[in-house]
């Protein structure tokens, strides 16, 4: 291959490159590609000319179709976790200080978590719910304590239908904070109930 | 209350010097039975390197009988012979003589104990390799105090704890000073809440090597360790009884944590309380007969106290919004806890029958206190360095020293039996 053409692959392939995650999340309509006009012409008549070849950004806009894959959940229990927490399919449900009972927020976090959990790619996994407290207690007690959110929680994705024999839960008590600040910004991301995908 | 500052010197032939300070609290009741002793610093034999027999045995030795409260360490003039005639002028009334020499590899200690009269209170000869020098002092010292009032020191006690040193949280011990910590726990994994057994062979806690928080029994004669299946969530807080093989510690069904016992060979497992509140905590009373615990059933952690069949519950906390790690002291007339004063923890110890309390104030927060065997120490875990560290302090608050240093270290838990 000649120097010149190395180039124009190499520029082919980025822009496939640049093209295809802009068309993995593409919701919208591929816009229509402009059509010859038709015209009217004599049967045996000469083509038109070819308009003037385009360059090469048109070039790859006429030629490449747009590529839409369909994304398999993934399979890796870490993967897996960070995606459905990333994406909102499992939330978090937090906690007022030295409480155990749900708060709306909370109960919403559930609710969407729940239904995904009985979805297609949720049915999947069973689900580690894990309670933690922030520091300002005491371990033993809170050790007690993140037994009882974690289990509020389970209850609660109960009701909304979840298989109970697919949870298991935990209490990490203050062990295993999330924020090792010691404000109160910190104390609020720490007093939860966490959502932890695990194998079936 | 009268403190007693004391600058011990030594002077050896040789020209080497050996200087140890030391302070000592005496308190006003004390004071009259403490006996005056004069340690002159070891006679060695050739060869002999001073600095490190008075960092291994000499000054750990001086150290604890110091702190005994049953002897008040007289100053010594320098490179005078310790005759009766200078205890009589230094007013002491007894003298440590002692000697160091080397067999191949062991070390022979000789203790001699006499009083002015020349009659000898004890005398004793100790071998043992180089790491054994400072666990010589501390028989020394035990043996110094069992002389004179027939009961055994506090000085070959344990202190269990929990350490994030060498990466996941697992349980090491140390002497009571400090001295010697090791680890004995290798889950790799969160290891927790150490607490002996009655004669000191045992140890139960809590570790999540599983996944689950289990509870585990290791033994200190060997056999490995075993967990017990007590078919419950948590497990945590376990603790023997005084006088049966029975195992206290905080179940949970259905998040419902409550204080369950069980028998140490995982049969005969007991609910002791059944109220839809958190239990937590419990702690036996010295002769088995009640249980201490932390409930949240008045809307707030406090400390409540029942009969060990469950029966009979009474509340013993009032002050204090948060309240929890309460354990009897060795006689079983005070129980000590943490307490939330101003939203700070602290340790507050309280009568166990009338529940009037004082506080044992410090920096930081103050957590989970543990009495020595004696009754006459209290040690506990403190934030105030800005990690969490292991201290000890006498059960008036005085004296206070950091034992731990390396790492995070808590949940300190004291041997139970004097040896």
């Amino acid at each position: 291959m000649s120097k010149k053409w190395k180039v124009f692959a190499s520029t082919l392939a980025v822009l496939a490159l640049a093209l295809v995650p802009a068309c993995k999340h593409a919701t919208k309509t591929v816009a229509p590609q402009p059509q010859p006009p038709v015209v009217e012409a004599p049967a045996p008549a000469v083509a038109p000319a070819p308009t003037q070849v385009p360059a090469p950004t048109d070039f790859v806009k006429t030629d490449t179709q747009p590529t839409v894959t369909e994304e398999e959940f993934p399979r890796n229990l870490e993967d897996a976790n960070r995606v459905a927490q990333e994406r909102g399919y499992i939330r978090d449900a937090f906690f007022g200080y030295d409480e155990s009972t749900l708060s709306a927020d909370a109960q919403s976090a559930l609710s969407a978590s729940a239904t995904w959990l009985k979805g297609k790619d949720g049915a999947a996994y069973n689900l580690l719910i894990e309670g933690h407290c922030d520091e300002r207690g005491t371990e033993q007690y809170n050790l007690a304590l993140g037994d009882k959110r974690a289990n509020v929680v389970k209850e609660y994705l109960q009701t909304l239908g979840v298989d109970g024999a697919r949870i298991r839960t935990v209490s990490y008590g203050e062990e295993r904070p999330f924020d090792p600040g010691h404000d109160e910004s910190a104390w609020q991301k720490n007093r939860r109930a966490h959502l932890v995908l695990v194998g079936k | 209350m009268k403190v007693i500052r004391i600058v011990l010197i030594a002077s050896l032939s040789l020209g080497a010097f050996a200087q140890t300070e030391i302070t000592t609290t005496i308190g006003a009741n004390q004071a009259a039975s403490v006996t005056r002793i004069a340690i002159p610093f070891p006679d060695l034999a050739a060869g002999l390197d001073s600095a490190q027999i008075n960092s291994a045995f000499f000054a750990p030795l001086t150290r604890d009988v110091a702190a005994s409260g049953v002897f008040a360490i007289a100053p010594l003039p320098p490179l005078v012979p310790v005759t009766s005639d200078l205890l009589k002028r230094i007013n002491a009334t007894v003298a440590l003589h002692l000697t160091v020499r080397k067999e191949g590899n062991d070390y022979v200690v000789g203790a001699r104990m006499v009083d002015t009269t020349g009659t000898e209170l004890y005398a004793r000869q100790y071998r043992g390799p180089e790491i054994a020098l400072t666990k010589t002092a501390h028989m020394i010292a035990d043996a110094m105090v069992r002389a004179i009032n027939g009961k055994p020191g506090v000085f070959l006690s344990q202190i269990a704890f929990a350490s994030d040193r060498e990466g996941s949280w697992e349980i090491f011990l140390m002497d009571w000073d400090g001295g010697n910590q090791r680890r004995i726990t290798y889950h790799n994994a969160l290891t927790i809440l150490p607490s002996w057994s009655p004669d000191n062979d045992r140890m139960v806690y809590t570790s999540f090597a599983r996944g689950t928080s289990d509870m585990y029994i290791i033994n200190r004669r060997g056999g490995g360790r075993i967990r017990i299946h007590t078919g419950l969530a948590l497990n945590t807080s376990a603790t023997f009884s005084p006088v049966s093989n029975d195992i206290a510690f905080v179940g949970s069904v259905n998040g419902n944590p409550d204080i369950y016992v069980i028998k140490d060979d995982g049969s005969n497992l007991r609910r002791l309380t059944t109220s839809p509140t958190i239990e937590s905590t419990p702690d036996w009373s010295p002769n088995g007969r009640q249980i201490s615990f932390t409930s949240g059933r008045s809307g707030s952690p406090q400390i409540y106290i029942m009969d060990a069949e469950g029966t009979n519950v009474r509340r013993l906390s009032f002050e204090g919004e948060w309240n929890d790690d309460a354990t009897w002291s060795p006689t079983g007339e005070e129980i000590a806890y943490t307490s939330r004063v101003s939203g700070r923890f602290q340790i507050r110890v309280a009568n166990a029958v009338t529940g009037e309390s004082r506080i044992l104030a410090g920096e930081g927060s103050n957590e989970q206190p543990t009495w020595s065997p004696d009754g006459h120490w209290i040690a506990f875990q403190s934030n105030r360095s800005g990690r969490w560290e292991i201290y000890r302090m006498r059960a008036d608050g005085t004296d206070l020293q950091q034992l731990t240093f390396n790492g995070e270290n808590k949940e300190p838990d004291w041997s139970k039996k004097l040896e």
